[in-house]
């Protein structure tokens, strides 16, 4: 703009005009480069994997979410391993941060950049990213190699699975529990609650006891909100109704039960004080590791990262029965996370996604993580702590399995119920307005 | 021969330029406006034409209001402090009183400029943490911690929050474009108004103001433009929350995009983000009557 200004000032206004036909041809001209370089890209698409002839070195695009310890160290020691043991492999690992990798992997789903080997949540997010077709079928290797894949859990490859084909590999299996403090409820002779009611109960005795928000949550990570509404209306909706709503064909979200469950996600939040929608999760999970919450909803994942801040003597509880809900009452939601390989991957990245999924390379990264591996008898009391045992107990026990709200259904209607979850707890909108816009949301897509 | 020879150099010595203003700025916009009529997604490249029926959904979208609010509320308040407050800086700057510590001064103002807009937020975010943040702990330290708010977590103080960092960063750039055009002004006109009897208070308005009258059109439309399109300041801070209340048009556009994964929705929100500032542009180059020969 300021360029233009000047030109204009210089009283040139009508040299300008002058040549705004030999422009427009210049345009034409610039046009005609531009296709002719266009259609010259289709024809030398390259594969991720860029051979360098003179060395033979294969390099592998590597990109995964954890750029955070103690995941990264462990990540990029795995790699040095395997560049020893492969001297022709150079490994090129990237990461960004959860609520950011979603949206980077979408971006790079999108075009010929996708990674050769990157992590991947189970369901529809997998879907997702399936049906760009730019992901490599994994069902070959697996049945080619069943030294390697039958260590693991057959169940948590579902996730992965869309038309009978499998896409991913499970490396890590999840729940999401209330985890309380043991000493704060003993203390103030709190009953580990069974129904929601009872929570609230302990809530509001916790608040009488000194604790001015005995419950937290970082409410600007919009994926703890989806945590918490998964969970809700899978206690209360029916099941039928549920999958039902959560198929995006099918959807319709009138059944009364949501709306109960925003008002008690809402009631929960008014526990939770002014702070929450001004922090991250990773600030609740400090205030719980530092004993000034008593309770926090958690997946069992961070067990580890809970006891490395702080000295807090961990109990776990599954998220209450509700009164009147339709639902399994003791169901756990969670999912597993794995590793899915871009179309164009070279056979060295597959040979580098059975490292990362061997029995050993899992029962280390227990160790070091702290998060639960999805192979078959992985977690021992050599590799884990008796908390994380508890929580693998409480895992492999559960009635069924929900899966995270915002992997199962349309991001569009999880985006709805996310931020309307911020206003919620900001007192900006009522439980009715966010599911009569959902209503409106479903009614666009199909 | 010789006439069209000579024609042709100065069309070569465009040529860069035009190239690259064609590929990376004409073509998008053209592509943008013809995505705008199709319904796709990223992870397929199959485009369904659909009309105008983009265009009309933004009339009903909710987030789409509540950004706009947004991003005027930004345009006001960068023109009021950043224009209008630039000016004063720069005349104080320029006055002979501050000549001695003027540079040192000039360099402290023009420093966010240069600090790259990512490591601001990120450090505004801890300015503004509602448990170990500065300024809560400045509102308390001097007795005023009744005033002390999540800043970024609250809904009603979000977009204030935004834009308040923007205008600490940006001040110091349109404050060093008023330096330049007040350095241009012939010091003959103040002297003669000092002779006059003119304080300093009149010299500004009479002499001053009416003599960066063109910066400061200037400034307006980088301020306003700027405005308009403002996206990694609220992309960072609050990622549009809580909720939806400090959303703008180029946020909202982002996550129709690269989130929701609606291409062509989000192709429409750029179309109009264009549209607007196209016309905000026209606008002011209308009223300001810049480029006329006087």
């Amino acid at each position: 703009m300021t360029k233009r200004s000047v030109l204009i000032k210089q009283g040139e206004r009508s040299f300008i005009l002058k040549k705004i036909l030999s422009l427009l041809t210049l345009l034409v001209l610039v046009t005609l480069v531009l296709t002719a370089c266009s259609s010259d890209k289709g024809a030398t698409t390259p594969t991720n994997a860029s051979v360098n002839n003179n060395e033979d070195i294969v390099e592998i695009e590597f990109f995964h979410r954890w750029p955070n310890e103690p995941r990264k160290s462990f990540y990029d020691q795995k790699i040095a391993e395997f560049e020893d043991q492969n001297p022709n492999v150079k490994i090129n690992v990237d990461s960004v941060l959860n609520d950011s990798y979603k949206e980077k992997i979408r971006v790079l789903v999108s075009n010929d950049g996708l990674p050769d080997i990157f992590s991947s949540w189970s369901h529809s997010f997998a879907e997702n990213l399936v049906s760009s077709n730019r992901v490599m079928s994994l069902d070959d290797i697996i049945k080619d190699d069943t030294d390697w894949s039958s260590n693991i859990m057959e169940t948590q490859f579902d996730g992965f699975t869309f038309d009978d084909k499998t896409y991913g590999v499970p490396f890590t299996v999840d729940g999401k529990a209330f985890f309380y403090n043991k000493s704060i409820f003993e203390e103030n002779n709190i009953q580990v609650p069974k129904t929601y009611d009872d929570l609230i109960d302990a809530l509001d005795s916790l608040q009488k006891a000194g604790y001015e928000t005995p419950l937290v949550e970082g409410l600007t990570n919009t994926w703890a909100i989806s945590h918490y509404l998964g969970t809700i209306f899978q206690r209360i909706v029916d099941p039928e109704i549920l999958a039902q709503d959560y198929t995006t064909s099918t959807a319709k979200f009138t059944d009364e039960g949501y709306v109960k469950g925003l008002e008690i996600f809402q009631e929960l939040t008014s526990y939770m004080g002014e702070v929450s929608t001004a922090i991250d999760h990773e600030a609740a999970r400090n205030m719980f590791a530092a004993g000034e919450v008593p309770i926090l909803y958690m997946q069992f994942a961070e067990v580890k990262l809970v006891q490395d801040i702080g000295d807090v003597n961990i109990g776990f509880f599954n998220f209450p029965s509700i009164d009147g809900g339709k639902g399994d009452q003791t169901a756990l939601t969670g999912a597993p996370e794995g590793w899915m390989l871009g179309k164009n991957a070279p056979p060295e990245a597959v040979e580098f996604l059975k490292f990362l999924t061997s029995p050993e390379t899992a029962m280390e990264f227990t160790k070091v993580d702290g998060q639960l591996n999805a192979v078959k008898g992985g977690i021992t009391e050599e590799n884990a702590n008796p908390t994380s045992l508890e929580a693998y107990d409480i895992l492999l026990n559960s009635s069924s399995t929900a899966v995270w709200f915002d992997n199962a259904v349309d991001i569009n209607v999880a985006d709805i119920f996310m931020r309307g979850g911020q206003s919620l707890a900001t007192k900006q909108v009522t439980p009715a307005e966010i599911i009569e816009e959902v209503q409106q949301a479903v009614q666009k897509l199909q | 021969m010789i006439l069209k020879r000579i024609k042709l150099v100065p069309v070569l010595f465009l040529l860069p330029s035009l190239l690259f203003l064609g590929v990376f700025v004409y073509i998008p916009i053209v592509q943008n406006f013809f995505n705008s009529f199709f319904d796709f997604s990223v992870f397929s490249q199959t485009k369904e034409f659909i009309g105008f029926s983009y265009f009309k959904e933004l009339f009903e979208d909710k987030i789409l209001m509540t950004s706009f609010a947004n991003n005027i509320k930004y345009a006001v308040i960068s023109v009021l402090f950043q224009v209008f407050f630039a000016l004063i800086l720069a005349t104080i700057l320029e006055d002979k009183l501050f000549r001695r510590i003027a540079p040192t001064l000039r360099v402290i103002y023009f420093i966010p400029v240069m600090i790259s807009i990512s490591v601001i937020a990120l450090l505004f975010s801890f300015i503004y943490n509602p448990q170990m943040g500065l300024l809560n702990s400045f509102l308390d330290l001097i007795g005023l911690e009744s005033l002390a708010k999540p800043w970024l977590g609250n809904a009603t103080t979000a977009i204030y929050a935004v834009i308040a960092m923007s205008q600490w960063q940006s001040v110091g750039f349109i404050t060093m474009l008023f330096i330049v055009a007040i350095q241009k002004i012939p010091k003959d006109l103040y002297e003669a108004a000092e002779i006059d009897g003119a304080g300093r208070i009149r010299k500004f308005f009479n002499i001053t103001v009416p003599q960066v009258k063109e910066t400061m059109f200037v400034n307006v439309l980088i301020t306003v433009t700027g405005a308009m399109l403002v996206f990694n300041e609220p992309y960072i801070l609050t990622n549009g929350g809580p909720g939806i209340s400090s959303m703008t048009l180029s946020v909202h556009m982002y996550q129709l995009g690269f989130i929701k994964d609606n291409m062509g929705y989000a192709s429409a929100v750029a179309t109009l983000i264009f549209v607007v500032t196209a016309i905000f542009a026209l606008i002011q180059i209308k009223v300001s009557g810049t480029g006329k020969d006087e």
